[in-house]
């Protein structure tokens, strides 16, 4: 897979010794997770036209354990469908960190890979996976619900062998997204979610997590502020802290 | 979370809160935003945030080819494709000054009103979702399946057709082609009868849909309503009959409206205008086999076509409402300028604001559906 | 309902007060008024109140850098006449200011927010400038004319490394794409000098 070669795939090497029990039991972990994916359904863009047809009955992506949720907190896949416009990406960058490890982003649309049909457009990004990791692409525009199904599929044997660790690279290489990541929404780009000492609980943090884009984001880095209103419309009420 | 966040707050007790209906929500159709302030259940204001779609549709077609242009075109409205290239070939043609042979005129009209079933079918799902009852999704996306299977026999595409370009259609039908449409429409006949007993008779939705969202005549009017939105107000206002396109006029039709203005008069509307449809498609099945012709006007060499200097605003019937378009030529062989009005410019954004306002919380989602507000033609 | 009269004929009688207007008609249902800028507010009122065009379908701006104005478009639809007037009328590009006419038409709150964060316009008296689409865009006003978003894109966003296999090969052997993607761009013709039409 072309994306493969980008980062290095970190196969979940069993322990010195090759004790037979934990690596039944990662294999064991690694099948059932591939069989019990909720896909976090939020339609970044054209291509989510196709998937109610993904989902529903005809072509029933319910049969191989894959199912929508709304929430981030318990989605194991993003499905970027589609073009990102730079609006929405922030939202998805909220909506990644948000999401708890071990999760998986497919990029489905050709939009994702390269920019697509709007590769002139000042309003899309063009190449995803400078922000966030991608373990793989649907190619079309847009893919048909078989194509969907197919990719989906490759994924899960993917995350059956334990090779889709996309997730890892996110905090092994946090300096070089965020780089990307504050190169288009600005220098003081910051989001609620502490990737760092996140990629210290993983026991990923590496020499390339921290950089000079993770010090710009220190020097930005304020608390978060009390609730206000911000509708503007009636008399506001200012909760204070 | 980082450690200075830890601290306990004490926030006085407080009726009001705002709610970001935000772009990841399965109540918002599509890729929206609806900011709303609650006072307990209900809501005192709203604000409506778009721009999550954008893709500058208007500077792009500025850079290509006037045939490029096709390709991007059926983009715009996600559920809807087909309006929108016959509104850009038609443009184009006007400027041009280009007479479309009548079968290209008949086929063009089988695009639009197969289009037009296949996006009511696919909102009668969403809404009833939004009520609690996701059993009509799965029906109307099966059943839109259908057609988008003809789509696919027709032109190649299952969403984007790209099946028109300006003097005409691209490809004829095939063997038999007739014949699968009428099949298809005597399936969606009878099933009609049970989508009246799962959705558009069922008491749950009646009484959800019920006075949710009312719009009255006068507000449809100064609000610059269009569509079913408009009909289900008592005015049977429709650009097909009104300002006809094509091969409208010598197509027998109704014009289905209701009083009540609310979330189920709108969806009354819709189901009276997909059994219309199913008549006018009925009628151009009949029509067809005698129409000869060729299916395209000659056009000079795409890649080099140079447009006679005008302007041209093409109004078009889409499902949601009437869509506008003004396409500006300075005699080049790009487009100087293109405005695309969606029906949801005005849908999703001023009168969304203005019905959800006062609404419960439970019903905003419904009222963004029952409005059928799509948001892809309010960013482009 | 149906009036024999043409809607230019239905409307010479109401444009008899507004001074100057060019009219001409492009089609059964089509008009076009040009009218002078500090005149349109009056002609529209004149035409929602007395000829019946409530409905207003659009309103679109036109960059005309050359003659340093920014044309706006009015595109009104006659529900009794099933007639559209388009009214056209041309402001200055310089100060780029205009005057709402959100207290006839109230579509026109969406139309001028938009113009505006496209354009750069500013309507005065209309109930919201904020911006709409472009909330998190710090660029120029991106329908303008001098605005290029393809050297937008490519000064801020990067593009896949395409470097596979067989290429590689090619390479390794003294060959190699002979043109360019840049030069090869289909949507930079008309823009540089050196391409040649075809």
């Amino acid at each position: 897979m072309p994306d493969s070669d980008q980062f290095p795939v970190k196969i979940e090497q069993p322990a010195q010794g090759g004790n037979i029990f934990s690596r039944v039991f990662d294999e064991l972990t690694a099948f059932c997770r591939s069989r019990s994916l909720f896909i976090l359904h939020y339609c970044t863009g054209c291509g989510a036209i196709e998937l109610p047809p993904a989902m529903t009955s005809r072509f029933d992506m319910e049969r191989l354990g894959i199912s929508p949720m709304v929430s981030p907190r318990q989605a194991d896949i993003l499905l970027i469908t589609g073009y990102v416009s730079v609006k929405t990406l922030k939202r998805v960058m909220l909506t990644y960190e948000q999401m708890g490890s071990p999760k998986y982003v497919i990029g489905i649309c050709s939009c994702t890979v390269n920019g697509g049909m709007y590769w002139q457009s000042y309003a899309t990004a063009k190449k995803l996976n400078d922000y966030m990791p991608v373990d793989l692409y649907i190619a079309g525009c847009m893919p048909r619900p078989e194509a969907v199904i197919a990719g989906l599929r490759q994924l899960m044997d993917k995350i059956a062998a334990g090779k889709a660790n996309g997730w890892q690279d996110y905090y092994e290489r946090y300096d070089h997204y965020l780089g990307n990541q504050q190169r288009l929404f600005g220098e003081t780009w910051q989001t609620p979610t502490d990737v760092i000492a996140e990629a210290r609980h993983y026991g990923l943090f590496g020499p390339e997590t921290l950089g000079e884009h993770t010090k710009l984001l220190q020097q930005h880095q304020k608390p978060l502020e009390a609730l206000e209103m911000r509708l503007g419309l009636g008399a506001p009420e200012k909760v204070k802290p | 979370m980082r450690a200075e966040n830890y601290e306990a707050r004490n926030h006085p007790p407080s009726h009001e809160f705002e709610i970001n209906f935000g772009p990841n929500h399965p109540g918002i159709e599509g890729n929206y935003a609806l900011k709303v302030r609650v006072h307990g259940d209900q809501v005192v204001a709203a604000r409506a945030d778009g721009g999550y779609l954008h893709r500058g549709f208007e500077k792009l077609m500025e850079q290509r080819l006037w045939i490029q242009n096709i390709a991007l075109v059926p983009r715009i409205c996600v559920p809807d494709p087909a309006p929108m290239e016959v509104a850009y070939s038609m443009a184009v043609e006007q400027l041009c000054g280009l007479d479309v042979p009548e079968r290209a005129q008949w086929l063009r009209v089988l695009q639009l009103e197969l289009s037009r079933l296949a996006a009511h079918l696919f909102t009668f799902g969403g809404h009833a979702a939004t009520t609690g009852m996701y059993s009509p999704m799965f029906w109307g996306v099966a059943d839109r399946d259908l057609l988008l299977d003809l789509f696919e026999e027709l032109t190649g595409g299952r969403v984007y057709s790209i099946y028109n370009i300006p003097g005409g259609v691209r490809r004829d039908i095939p063997e038999g082609f007739l014949d699968r449409i009428s099949a298809t429409l005597d399936y969606l006949d009878s099933r009609l009868p049970d989508y009246d007993n799962l959705l558009f008779t069922n008491r749950v939705f009646v009484t959800r849909a019920k006075d949710t969202g009312p719009i009255t005549q006068a507000q449809a009017l100064e609000w610059g309503v269009t569509g079913p939105n408009l009909r289900a107000t008592g005015l049977a206002f429709d650009v097909r009959r009104d300002d006809p396109y094509l091969v409208y006029d010598q197509l027998e039709f109704d014009i289905p409206t209701e009083q009540a203005g609310d979330a189920w008069a709108r969806t009354l509307v819709r189901r009276g205008e997909l059994q219309q449809s199913v008549r006018i498609l009925r009628q151009v099945v009949e029509r067809l086999p005698s129409v000869e012709g060729p299916i395209r006007a000659p056009i000079p060499n795409p890649l080099a076509w140079k447009v006679p200097v005008g302007e041209a605003y093409v109004r078009i019937e889409s499902s949601k409402g009437e869509l506008g378009w003004y396409v500006v030529s300075d005699g080049g062989e790009k487009p100087y300028r293109v405005h695309i009005r969606g029906p949801s410019s005005m849908h999703a954004v001023q009168v969304l604001e203005h019905l959800v306002t006062g609404a419960r919380i439970e019903d905003v989602a419904q009222i963004m559906f029952s409005l059928d507000a799509c948001p892809p033609e309010v960013d482009r | 309902m149906s009036d024999a009269r043409l809607p230019v004929e239905r409307l010479s009688i109401i444009l008899g007060e507004v001074r100057d207007v060019g009219v001409s008609q492009r089609g059964p249902r089509r008009t076009r008024l040009d009218v002078a800028a500090d005149a349109l507010p009056a002609l529209l009122e004149l035409l929602k109140g007395r000829a019946g065009y409530v409905h207003l379908s659009a309103i679109s701006c036109v960059d005309w850098p050359v003659d340093g104005q920014f044309e706006l478009v009015y595109h009104l639809w006659s529900y009794e006449l099933n007639a559209l007037v388009s009214v056209h009328t041309r402001i200055a590009r310089d100060p780029g200011v205009y005057v709402s006419v959100y207290d006839i038409y109230h579509p026109a709150g969406f139309f001028e927010r938009d113009i505006h964060e496209m354009y750069g316009v500013f309507f005065e008296g209309a109930p919201d400038m904020e911006k709409f689409i472009l909330t998190e865009w710090d660029g120029p006003p991106p329908m303008r004319k001098e605005f290029d978003s393809e050297a937008w894109v490519n000064e801020h966003f990067d593009w896949q490394d395409y470097r596979p296999d067989w290429l590689l090969e090619l390479e390794a052997q003294g060959g190699g794409i002979v043109t360019p993607p840049d030069e090869q761009r289909f949507s930079r013709r008309g823009i540089t000098e050196s391409d040649d039409e075809s």
